[in-house]
């Protein structure tokens, strides 16, 4: 461990990163007040206005984000377990106390205003990670110590589940992130990930859009490795063509022929075995590994679809909504379609402060938490998106290098768990506003309205500044 | 533990991941942004709520400035389904302001939620109390469009003047220039000066949020546009004689028609039975319409355009036209007359002096007379054949109007009928000759003609030689002139010179001696001759054509009483009665006024 510092209250924090999260917040605090502006209320500084709550929860968030950088760094990897179970504890009082806000059993009420606990075990559950990860006899590629990270993730994402809050849970997934920077086999890493896209894709696109995606996607990897564009965009088109035969065939014979998505489907894996032959005939591994990625791919995918759609309808609906996804399809492809609108009419420039329609008039869903977005998209356009973006990619990316030049494991893992608990976030919750991501109810980072969601992630982020202080202090200091 | 380099490769690696990543997401917001022009328009369409705002439409004025149509305000109700509130909203209340069915209200609501985003009507013809009313109820989802709806003070020219009806599916995809829920004018002027008539709409965007609820004006009315009121009209028709005309040929069928011959303005055209044109506007609208439909007598028929009747007598004075022209008749060339024309199947006459000279002739209304002059005109030697000779006779019965459209500003004008060579052919098996189509010199046979052809005859013989297209509107608002054919002099094939005597014959049959005689008015030189048309159906029909004074004309009419027996008998005393009030300003024969408006003819072909 370093020593705590001894010189100036706040030497050796990252001013950049600390930038990066005031402008975030400024930027989330604009957005909120476009997005709730109430001409009715004639006071501006009225605490009716939700910016005038907010500016209230940042204010709170500054003296939490000085309050962490006072503690000594040793406490954080000295409460690191007493954290995780008090966490544990708080997850589970939700089950018997807890208030339900959108079918989530998952919030604790105080008096008027909510907290949700699942931000606070993020928290928690970073530091435990990082503190087992960082014990000297810790060895990811020992099954036993793997284990020991799956149990400790595990048992906070079975309590979230209970809860019916599924999409936050998710995030702790985002851990494999972390798992893979600290040596994870890459083999357990790939098929893990392949497996969560598909998965999500699956949601997303049609079975032929996603099997002409595969096919391409294989046939470009193969082209990468063999060089050899001509033949192999030849033996796609030959396939496309026997499907197509093959298609017409069946329906001249049969009464009901064969659609082209099974045709090519068929086909593909036919000539899939043929390949697989040839390529161990040849020894060309990366052929035949191209071949069982694709391969697994199908049969992944064609077991997802028989496995759900198997399943009455009631039972598929409390999938979709155990995965978080919303389940009313017409009314999330409502909501998901008015958000795209909203942020498409922005264009380039977008339509000035206060001047969007869409939010403004509330054809937006949760326009000022979950759906915050929207506002930079319509009022700013893709000037505004593109900076809040990079802001974003900005301090994930800062994070990391944090965590690259810690002395000790301890705090580069818990950097990386924050940048991967924040590109988990963005990533779905700006997804969901232009329709890559399937909807969960997850907030946007310092930007959403909401107190405990703010100054849960500024402690979040401040711990690790708080780390990272330390350790260039001490570096200072060596000179 | 990993070493240092492999540390570095995959921090590089999550790195590359955090990037991409971001690409994607920053892709496909570009995407959305711009390169997909939908989310602009779904923006528009969510948040726009077009109002279309109706010009008032142009108001027709008679020849005098009274008003024949007037534009009146009025209001439609419409509904936006989404935005009602579906629960909490009083049916009955509504039914009661607008005094509507329930049953009806209902199926408009049904209809509407088939577009539940799309404004919709749910009454039309909303006057302004219940306007008020409405908006004092405040109900969610409705709104009221102002509009102007037609109002008739004078009550009169129904088939004239036209009426308003919503254009129908097939009338919109002709003229994709309209919008469903617009009215477009139905025959008449309503129809012919549609485009002066309508105006032009205008539209006034609003902002509204997702409940409907209007927030403003959208873009602060940057696409708005004023509606431009329609051009009014003053028509030709003097209002007076129209309405006299009406009453006079009430119980009667049939069509009168009265040109200013120096003009031809139509001052007065009358369709009987005809209707009040207020019928066909408001609630009643509908029930009125099929009302009419369903008269055997066919009020919505405007027969002085559209009716085809044989001329009668009255095409005598054409005969003796072309018989002039063609030199085959001479104005004092007798011919005898014993109780008929005796050749061939013949054709019959009334007992009068014999022989008889041209003027005398059409004074008495002779039937042989006629028919010399007919057989010598196409037997003619110089021409060859009978069929060389009908084919001359045929071009000149066309260039006075017959078996042709004037060219007048109706649209539905009927062309009437004069049957051609290759018809006779045809019926006749190319066997055919003068005494075959003889009843053709009496106006008789297949010839078929309108009550507007008859007038525009009269303004030709009265013009001695000519006649202007027979026109409606005298005047558009904003325009110096009407269509230049207006003001073109049309000539017959008969020189001027040769109208003298038959002008002289008509003359003589009012003011002498004849059939006419009952039409004189003192100081006035009233000419006129009678028809007394056979049909295979009934009565004869009674027709009279007429002018006055004989030089310098101001009026020439025309009038057509369907199953009226003698031309002296009906259609004599209302062409008399309307020249009287045209010509003085007033009727010194109230006891005639009273029998002829009192008349009512019995139609077994209609009232059965």
């Amino acid at each position: 461990m370093t020593s705590n510092r001894s010189g100036s209250l706040f030497g050796g924090v990252d001013r950049g990163t600390v930038l990066l999260y005031a402008l975030i917040v400024i930027a989330g605090w604009i957005s909120i007040a476009a997005a709730t502006y109430d001409e009715t209320v004639s006071h501006i500084f009225s605490f009716a206005h939700f910016y005038m709550k907010q500016m209230v929860w940042i204010s709170v968030a500054v003296v939490v984000a000085i309050t962490v950088l006072l503690i000594d760094d040793r406490y954080y990897h000295m409460w690191a377990y007493p954290a995780y179970i008090l966490g544990l504890l708080l997850l589970l009082s939700t089950l018997v106390i807890g208030k339900e806000i959108n079918g989530a059993k998952a919030w604790i009420s105080f008096g008027s205003f909510n907290v949700q606990p699942v931000e606070f075990a993020k928290i928690a559950t970073a530091l435990a990670t990082a503190r087992l990860m960082s014990e000297y006899t810790f060895s990811i590629a020992r099954i036993g110590d793997l284990v020991k990270v799956g149990m400790l993730l595990a048992v906070p994402l079975l309590i979230i589940i209970l809860q019916n809050d599924t999409g936050s849970g998710l995030v702790l997934g985002s851990f494999l992130f972390v798992l893979y920077r600290e040596g994870l086999n890459k083999w357990l890493c790939i098929p893990i990930l392949l497996m969560a896209s598909l998965f999500i894709a699956s949601f997303l696109l049609s079975p032929m859009a996603l099997l002409l995606l595969l096919i391409g996607l294989c046939t470009f990897s193969e082209v990468m490795v063999s060089g050899q564009v001509r033949t192999r965009i030849i033996f796609v088109a030959l396939m496309l063509l026997l499907a197509m035969v093959l298609m017409i065939l069946t329906s001249l014979l049969f009464e009901t022929g064969l659609s082209f998505y099974v045709s090519l489907l068929i086909v593909s894996l036919i000539s899939a075995v043929g390949l697989a032959i040839y390529s161990l005939r040849f020894n060309l591994a990366h052929m035949f590994m191209t071949l069982i990625f694709f391969c697994g791919s199908v049969v992944f995918l064609l077991s997802v679809d028989q496995a759900f759609n198997a399943l009455e309808p009631h039972q598929q609906k409390r999938i979709l909504s155990f995965m978080g996804i919303v389940n009313d399809p017409a009314g999330a492809d409502y909501n998901v379609n008015q958000a795209k609108i909203a942020i498409g009419s922005g264009g380039l420039f977008g339509k000035g402060f206060l001047q969007g329609t869409q939010i403004k008039y509330g054809f937006v869903p949760e326009r000022h938490t979950d759906f915050i977005f929207c506002t930079v998209g319509e009022e700013w356009g893709f000037l505004g998106t593109l900076t809040i973006l990079s802001l974003f990619a900005a301090l994930i990316l800062r994070l990391m290098r944090m965590g690259e030049r810690q002395e000790e494991p301890f705090g580069r893992i818990y950097c990386y768990c924050v940048a991967s608990i924040l590109l988990f976030h963005v990533l779905v919750n700006v997804g969901m506003t232009v329709g890559l991501m399937p909807v969960m109810g997850i907030p946007l980072p310092f930007m959403s309205y909401g107190g405990s969601s703010l100054i849960a992630f500024t402690i979040l982020l401040f711990i690790a500044i708080r780390l990272d202080a330390s350790t260039r202090h001490f570096a200072l200091n060596k000179i | 533990m990993i070493d240092r380099t492999e540390g570095f490769f995959r921090m590089r690696t999550l790195q590359l991941i955090v990037l991409i990543i971001f690409a994607v997401i920053i892709g496909r917001v570009a995407f959305i942004q711009f390169f997909n022009a939908d989310y602009k328009r779904g923006a528009a369409r969510n948040v726009m709520r077009v109002d279309v705002q109706y010009p008032p439409r142009g108001e027709i004025f008679d020849r005098r400035g009274a008003y024949l149509a007037q534009s009146r305000e009025c209001y439609d109700l419409m509904v936006v389904y989404r935005d009602m509130d579906k629960a909490g909203f009083d049916t009955m209340r509504l039914c009661q302001i607008l005094n509507m069915q329930p049953r009806r209200l209902k199926q408009r609501l049904d209809d509407a939620r088939a577009y539940p985003r799309a404004p919709q009507r749910v009454a039309n013809y909303v006057s302004k109390e219940e306007k008020l009313r409405l908006d004092a109820e405040g109900l969610r989802g409705f709104y009221t469009v102002s509009r102007t709806v037609r109002h008739y003070p004078l009550h009169v020219g129904g088939n004239l003047l036209g009426h308003l009806s919503e254009v129908s599916a097939g009338y919109l995809e002709r003229h994709p220039e309209y919008s469903k829920g617009d009215y477009a004018g139905i025959g008449g002027l309503e129809s012919a000066y549609e485009e002066d008539l309508r105006g032009k709409k205008g539209v006034k965007i609003m902002e509204r949020d997702p409940r409907g609820a209007i927030k403003g004006s959208y873009m602060d009315g940057m696409f708005d546009s004023l509606p431009e009121p329609g051009r009014y009209l003053t028509s030709t028709i003097d209002a007076r004689l129209q309405r006299l005309g009406e009453e006079l040929m009430e119980g009667k069928v049939g069509a009168a028609v009265a040109i200013e011959p120096s003009t031809g303005e139509i001052l007065m055209m009358v369709s009987s039975p005809t209707f009040d044109p207020e019928e066909l506007v408001g609630r009643e609208r509908g029930n009125n319409y099929i009302r009419h439909m369903n008269n055997k007598r066919n009020p919505m028929f405007n027969r002085a355009v559209k009716g085809k009747y044989p001329p009668g007598s009255t095409f005598k004075l054409v005969q003796g036209l072309i018989g002039l022209q063609e030199g085959v008749l001479k104005p004092s060339d007798l011919h005898p007359c014993h109780g008929g024309y005796k050749i061939g199947r013949g054709v019959a006459c009334h007992a009068h002096a014999s022989p008889a000279d041209l003027r005398f002739a059409i004074a008495t209304s002779c039937n042989a007379y006629f028919c010399y002059v007919f057989r010598d005109i196409i037997d003619n030697p110089k021409y060859g054949s009978v069929k060389k000779g009908y084919e001359v006779w045929y071009d000149y019965v066309k260039s006075f109007g017959f078996g042709r459209q004037l060219g007048s500003d109706f649209l539905d004008e009927n062309r009437g009928y004069v049957p051609t060579r290759e018809y006779y052919d045809r019926v006749y098996r190319n066997s055919w000759n003068s005494l075959t189509v003889l009843s053709l010199s009496i106006g008789q046979g297949e010839l078929g003609c309108s009550a507007l052809q008859m007038a525009n005859l009269g303004a030709i013989i009265v013009n001695r030689g000519y006649y202007y297209i027979p026109h409606i509107v005298k005047a558009v608002e904003g325009r110096d002139s009407l269509d230049r054919r207006f003001y073109e002099k049309q000539y017959t094939k008969v020189d001027p010179k040769y109208f003298e005597p038959v002008v002289e014959g008509m003359w003589q049959g009012v003011n002498v001696a004849g059939t006419s005689t009952q039409a004189r008015l003192e100081g006035y030189d009233v000419c006129g001759k009678t028809g007394t048309a056979q049909n295979p159906r009934g009565k004869d029909h009674s027709t009279f054509l007429s002018f006055a004074p004989k030089d310098n004309p101001k009026i020439a009419i025309s009038v057509y009483v369907e199953n009226g027996g003698f031309g002296a008998s009906v259609a004599l005393p209302i062409a008399s009665l309307l020249e009287e009030l045209y010509l003085t300003d007033t009727i010194r024969r109230p006891e005639l006024l009273k029998r002829i408006k009192e008349m009512k003819i019995y139609y077994p072909a209609y009232d059965k």
